[in-house]
């Protein structure tokens, strides 16, 4: 059976749907990270990543589906976070070019895109994985070319690659044993496949049941242990607008506005009592909030700043104190210890990483620009954001040296190493050189339960994770958590300890610590205040 | 024979003075309102324990035009030719003092002063290399010849463990740029174009001393090679042991950096020092 074709404005629809429904499972989605670090918010990324997609496809007016695709791409490129949100870009590059030329697509037409789209995201990943989003991918875009023999009626194409992206992400965990010991299904190829849903679900014209409902996660094929509950994510990262009031009326009750509110923005800040209400929130359209609010009160003190202007003020004040280099560097933190602390080490310019510490490529793409040289090293300090500095490379025209720092205490070696006299080659070889002599130690707190490497986690227990890769110890208490770690990691080979102390630690508590590990290691320990969110401590074995 | 002088940032030591017939020029140390000639009334050694000890920051100074004139008008007596390789301008006067120590001599003798911007022990190899020549009876002209174009084959890198002496220093130029880090480190400098200039920074002694080593053993073909410490001889000898087969041990020249230096980098320094090979 042939159907009308579909066009652009039903592509934008059909994920503009899938984001929305997307944005119901993120919290989920977080939740099943294989780590269980309050940072690695895979459903975010992926939402937020989505969100520039859909901007980009709005101011799109052209309704050929070719000119809407390239937008998706481009908006998901310049707002790819995470490695999920590089891929879900990637995603989007090869859909573009699937369905380049043309007006309007069907069944067909889609089905190939999605096979060009699984082949660019597997190329654009270096060790691709299988048991990851990539496979999911893989597998709904041949179950779509099996349907187009059958039908190629966009909608039953759709649904059969949905279908088969089910089955795939509940095989994820039979493919990649560290899913199988957590009992999780992959972060990744879950929100794919959510997306690719919630997209189905516009085109049987089911897209107005999405805000009853919500997806449920996709069991896996094993048995799974029980999952905790979730903290909701939060996101400290400038975009769209920042907007305070004060709403003043009578009965007003904070729970439910802050309910409200919650679904309109991020960052949400409720307080006062049933008269006088304080609201600070970002979000895209600060119009629905005041709209909102001014049905149940008078407002007060209403400030709304762009927070992209003041992006660019915050960039521009760094740059003003940048030496007359010809290297400049482009680097990613979160905590106002870390501010000062790069700061006061050198010329740099910081890319606020927010609470997931995982800014956009187009913020790590605005920070590049504004430099002031052609010639750019880029410190990630985080293995989410490695790919999508990469990412900038190819969107800007200056030369861009990207030296994969996977944390902090190896972006501040590799700054360290930073040699004045030396041109870029040297110093990114300098660089890559100084951050393999660093172990990075992180201790945080498990955001649930879970099971890895052999250790069974409670929620809320202390973990240490070693170079962001393995989780080496977890203990009730943080003392035992850090020496166990210290002791796996091989402090006594280190000849400088160097502890940053997380925003709610006392620098007291951080200074005993200090001081058990010279007596324990008689190694030169360093205390310093790092104020980074999530992790009590960050600790660093050069 | 040509003479070759230079001043005390040099680093030559007394003994390899007189083996290579060169004539070092002091100059002037102050503490408080006590007056010192550099490494004659007041050793390398003791003006470090005065350093760490002293609550009077010291204060060096240029010799004086006036030192060089009497010091050329004795030479003079002797030969006709004198090269003075200084201290590079940019770190004293003394360049400028030479000159105008030259313009006194009223004796016939020709006299060139050469800036080597350079200092410590990058100076020291560029002197030795020029009393080598001068012993081997070079021409003057020859041998300044040869002296200007060794100058861009010598590099020098110091590391030190607290930027102390260089917070109240202020005339260490580029080098403020290591100032005001919130974090320990153990700065590399090196000397560009005449100056002091950060190289890099390391966290511990450990890994400053590694930088050194590795900085040497970088270089493909190594004529000189000189190491020195100031008040640390067992780092001195684990640097030296470390670097035993970069070069022949007759052409590894070992020192104490001198006063001028010292003041803005403290006690716990080590520097090393490469003529490269043509």
């Amino acid at each position: 059976m042939k159907t009308d074709l579909a066009d652009g404005q039903t592509l934008k629809e059909m994920f503009a749907s899938g984001t929305a429904w997307l944005e119901k499972s993120a919290a989920d989605i977080n939740a099943i990270n294989v780590f269980p670090v309050p940072d690695g918010d895979t459903g975010t990324n992926m939402v937020l990543t989505m969100q520039f997609a859909l901007e980009e496809a709005k101011l799109n007016s052209d309704n050929h589906v070719s000119s809407v695709a390239k937008s998706l791409a481009h908006g998901a490129l310049m707002g790819a976070r995470g490695n999920s949100g590089v891929i879900l870009s990637q995603f989007f590059r090869g859909l573009a070019k699937g369905l380049e030329g043309k007006t309007h697509f069907d069944g067909g037409d889609f089905a190939r895109a999605l096979a060009g789209a699984s082949q660019t995201a597997y190329k654009g990943i270096v060790n691709p994985v299988e048991g990851t989003i990539l496979t999911v991918l893989k597998d709904a875009s041949k179950a779509a070319q099996e349907a187009v023999k059958n039908d190629d009626a966009l909608v039953s194409v759709l649904e059969d690659a949905v279908k088969s992206a089910k089955v795939s992400v509940a095989r994820t965990p039979s493919l990649l044993p560290v899913l199988k010991e957590a009992g999780v299904v992959d972060a990744g190829g879950q929100g794919l496949y959510v997306l690719l849903d919630g997209a189905l679900q516009f085109l049987k014209g089911e897209s107005h049941k999405i805000q009853y409902r919500r997806p449920r996660l996709v069991v896996a094929e094993t048995e799974l242990v029980p999952r905790a509950a979730q903290r909701p994510s939060q996101l400290e990262m400038p975009h769209g607008y920042c907007t305070n009031f004060a709403l003043e009326g009578q009965n007003l009750n904070l729970s439910k506005i802050e309910k409200d509110l919650k679904k309109k923005g991020q960052s949400l800040i409720v307080t006062g009592d049933d008269t006088l209400v304080r609201v600070h929130i970002h979000s895209f359209e600060p119009s629905e909030i005041l709209r909102y609010a001014t049905r149940l009160g008078k407002l007060h003190e209403i400030t709304i700043n762009n927070m992209d202007d003041q992006y660019v003020e915050f960039i521009k004040m760094q740059r003003e104190r940048m030496p007359q280099a010809d290297i400049a560097m482009v680097t990613v933190a979160t905590g106002d210890g870390f501010f000062e602390l790069l700061n006061s080490l050198g010329n740099i310019i910081i890319v606020p990483g927010g609470q997931t510490m995982n800014p956009s490529v187009r913020e790590l793409l605005q920070a590049v620009e504004s430099a002031p040289s052609d010639n750019i090293i880029l410190l990630p300090n985080n293995k989410n954001i490695v790919s999508a500095a990469s990412q900038v490379r190819s969107l800007t025209s200056k030369k861009v040296k990207v030296i994969p720092t996977r944390n902090i205490p190896q972006g501040i070696a590799a700054f360290l190493a930073f040699g004045y006299d030396m041109n870029l080659e040297k110093n990114a070889q300098a660089m890559e050189k100084a951050i393999k002599k660093v172990r990075a130690i992180e201790v945080t707190r498990a955001v649930r339960g879970t099971r890895l490497n052999g250790l069974e986690i409670r929620k809320g227990q202390f973990i240490a994770m070693l170079n962001d890769e393995d989780l080496i110890a977890r203990a009730d208490k943080v003392g035992d958590v850090i020496f166990e770690a210290l002791g796996k990691a091989g402090a006594e080979k280190a000849g400088i300890v160097t502890i940053y102390y997380g925003a709610e630690i006392k620098d007291a508590e951080a200074q005993e610590i200090a001081q058990e590990i010279r007596d324990r290691y008689h190694t030169e320990v360093e205390v310093v205040y790092g104020g980074q969110p999530h992790y009590n401590y960050i600790i660093s074995l050069e | 024979m040509v003479k070759v002088v230079t001043d005390s940032c040099s680093d030559i030591t007394p003994q390899l003075a007189q083996e290579l017939g060169i004539t070092v020029v002091p100059l002037y140390v102050q503490f408080g309102n006590e007056t010192y000639r550099d490494n004659v009334d007041l050793s390398t050694e003791e003006f470090y324990h005065k350093l760490e000890t002293s609550k009077i920051r010291p204060i060096t100074s240029t010799a004086t035009p006036a030192d060089f004139a009497k010091l050329f008008t004795r030479l003079a007596e002797e030969t006709k030719e004198i090269l003075t390789i200084t201290l590079s301008q940019a770190f004293s006067g003394t360049y400028t003092a030479a000159l105008q120590g030259k313009a006194m001599v009223s004796k016939n003798c020709h006299i060139e002063v050469i800036d080597s911007k350079l200092g410590a022990g990058a100076q020291m190899l560029l002197v030795i290399l020029a009393a080598q020549m001068a012993r081997a009876g070079a021409s003057l002209d020859h041998i300044v010849d040869q002296v200007k174009k060794a100058i861009p084959r010598i590099h020098i890198r110091m590391t030190f463990d607290t930027l102390e002496y260089l917070r109240k220093g202020g005339r260490i130029g580029k080098a403020q740029a290591f100032l005001g880090g919130l974090l320990k480190v153990n700065p590399i400098l090196g000397i560009k174009d005449g100056a002091a200039f950060p190289i890099a920074r390391s966290r511990n002694r450990t890994q400053g001393m590694d930088f050194l080593v590795n900085y040497v053993r970088g270089f493909s073909q190594i004529e000189a090679l000189a190491i020195e410490d100031a008040t640390t001889p067992d780092d001195l000898q684990a640097l030296a042991e470390r670097l035993k087969d970069v070069v022949p041990p007759e052409r590894i020249y070992r020192s104490k950096v001198s006063p001028v230096v010292g003041t803005h980098v403290g006690p716990h320094v080590l520097a090393v020092a490469v003529l490269e090979a043509e």
